[in-house]
């Protein structure tokens, strides 16, 4: 029922006019055309995101809430709209509750020392998963260092999906925060946040997700999922790099301490007291990316003139085709098979190093990621030092996906 | 550019069948390397009598290109001493540069094949883990305790 409407969508796509919207997938690699199957890692930038760094450059730079001539102006209500498209992209109740940051890493960062830091005790426990990024393991790693809180951690199938019946077991009065990704980075499993958001709640512990690797492929709804905190990087959905955001409901924001200090997050300063600023300024400390985050405006304008959900029948037909092909390919195996899972193939080919396989395959053209994806306890349950990756957008095509098969096939003819 | 030159014969022939894999019957020093950013690991063992490495092994997971240079590398250095080690990495660590040492003196041998690295900087750490962990091991005697038969202890 749902392929039929599927097809139907992302058979209006154009993908030659998307494509020409990206001047790096215009170019050659090795003298190939490139082929850039490493979207997870990060995604191109359309001329929009391009143009709109540009042009704050060039007609708008100013510093953003400080300044009263027109320039300055003008550079607030770029940077502000940005505030307003990410609120409605992961549909927060309110603007204040959107917090710009430099990435997903630094929003976990300000958790983990502004709220957790503070909280946390010796007996504690933070709940994690086996399938979380490095990002979403250090800085839990570091509060529990200083608190002598312990971190526990969900174990999952061999298929990649989270064991839900031990996340149930585990969330004991002893946990203080459940901290997971939306979508695993490596095996492309789409965690049922909402589910585990209620399962949290039931039991008053409240749950921050990892929306790094979501936010280019899924709709996002923070109050339909439950969740207490929301963490994105620009950089990946298509916007420049040192972008990104938190979002928290607004009764936690206001009961954390500021995570830096600085201009912009204050009222009044004298050497005797601060009073700080209100929401979302009072975590904004310093001269934003402020290029960056009008930028992240126009990935996210893009995005939704795409639609979401014909980004997501794209990427889902191209998984279907890409995981079809490469299960042809002799000692191939694929890790994370979960149903519903975004368009992330982590693989091996028997006795091939994945490192020789990304060299190789960038001599024709193919950027794959290779390596452990900065998720070391998720190779180690698989119990390997490496996979290859290939990550798919929307901009990818089934062309695209033959020259890498030929590509794999190619390298697997030279190293075995 | 052709990648066939980085994985030219000699390189996959001792990728696929690497010479000194294994462990050592009577090793002195052993250390592991690790690649972080790979995730790649090697552990080397030595046997060294009288400053003079007498013998070599390594195993791990790693990719072609570590694998192959340790492969070279054991079988060049049996019967050196540290310092010509050193050389002989120095000379090894310049063919592998952009601009590579022409007065290098030592003679590479095999280990001339890999150096089409040059081309390929993300991948260097591959060719030098091995030459690392073994100069680790070098420095790091193995432990050994009056418990085991193999001891050299008297």
């Amino acid at each position: 029922m749902s392929a039929n409407v599927r097809s139907t969508r992302a058979a209006d796509f154009d993908v030659q006019r998307c494509r020409a919207d990206f001047p790096a997938l215009q170019r050659h690699v090795h003298g190939k055309p490139l082929v850039y199957f490493d979207n997870a890692n990060t995604a191109q930038k359309p001329l929009a995101v391009i143009e709109a760094v540009d042009g704050y450059y060039r007609r708008h730079n100013a510093n953003v809430s400080r300044a009263v001539h027109t320039l300055g102006s003008e550079a607030t209500a770029l940077y502000e709209a940005t505030r307003d498209k990410l609120r409605s992209f992961i549909n927060a109740p309110s603007r204040d509750e959107v917090i710009f940051t430099r990435g997903a890493t630094e929003s976990i960062n300000l958790v983990a020392y502004s709220w957790a830091l503070p909280r946390l005790q010796s007996g504690d426990e933070i709940l994690l998963t086996q399938m979380e990024h490095h990002a979403n393991i250090v800085p839990w790693q570091l509060v529990c260092e200083r608190t002598g809180a312990k971190i526990k951690v969900v174990p999952i199938s061999q298929e990649g999906e989270l064991l839900l019946d031990q996340l149930d077991a585990l969330l004991t009065p002893r946990v203080k925060l459940l901290c997971l990704t939306h979508v695993s980075n490596v095996l492309g499993t789409v965690n049922p946040i909402a589910r585990i958001c209620a399962m949290a709640r039931a039991r008053g512990i409240p749950v921050l997700v990892d929306g790094s690797q979501a936010a280019p492929h899924l709709r996002i709804d923070v109050q339909a999922l439950g969740c207490d905190f929301y963490a994105i990087t620009g950089h990946k959905m298509f916007g420049p790099t040192g972008t990104g955001m938190l979002w928290a409901k607004r009764a936690i924001l206001d009961a954390m301490p500021p995570f830096m200090g600085g201009g912009e997050m204050i009222k009044q300063v004298s050497f005797e007291k601060t009073v700080f600023n209100d929401l979302p300024y009072k975590f904004e400390a310093g001269t934003p990316n402020i290029a960056g985050v009008i930028g992240l405006g126009a990935a996210i304008d893009y995005i939704n003139a795409l639609g979401i959900e014909t980004i997501r029948a794209i990427e889902s037909d191209l998984l279907v085709y890409a995981t079809q092909q490469l299960n042809t390919i002799p000692g191939m195996r694929i890790f994370g098979t979960a149903p519903g899972k975004a368009a992330v193939i982590s693989f091996l080919i028997e006795g091939v190093h994945a490192h020789d396989l990304a060299t190789i395959l960038d001599t024709d053209g193919v950027a794959v990621r290779s390596g452990h994806h900065c998720a070391h306890p998720l190779m180690q349950f698989f119990g390997v030092a490496a996979t290859a990756r290939a990550s798919l957008a929307f901009y990818n095509t089934r062309e695209e996906v033959d020259v890498f098969i030929t590509a794999l096939l190619r390298a697997r003819a030279m190293l075995l | 550019m052709s990648v066939a030159n980085l994985y030219q014969q000699i390189v996959l022939d001792h990728h696929r069948t690497p010479r000194h894999h294994g462990v050592l019957a009577q090793a002195t020093h052993n250390a592991d390397g690790h690649n972080p950013l790979c995730g790649d690991h090697m552990h080397i063992e030595l046997c060294i009598a009288d400053d003079v490495l007498r013998d070599i092994a390594f195993n791990g997971e790693a990719c072609a290109i570590t694998t192959a240079t340790a492969s070279m590398m054991s079988e060049r250095v049996i019967g050196l001493r540290r310092e010509q080690i050193e050389t002989l990495l120095a000379s090894f660590d310049a063919s592998l540069r952009a601009t590579p040492d022409a007065n290098a003196a030592v003679d590479l041998g095999e280990l001339e094949a890999l150096s089409e690295l040059r081309r390929y900087p993300a991948r260097l750490k591959c060719a030098l883990l091995p030459w690392a962990t073994l100069l680790a091991a070098w420095d790091i005697r193995i432990s050994i305790t009056t418990e085991t038969a193999e001891s050299p202890l008297p």
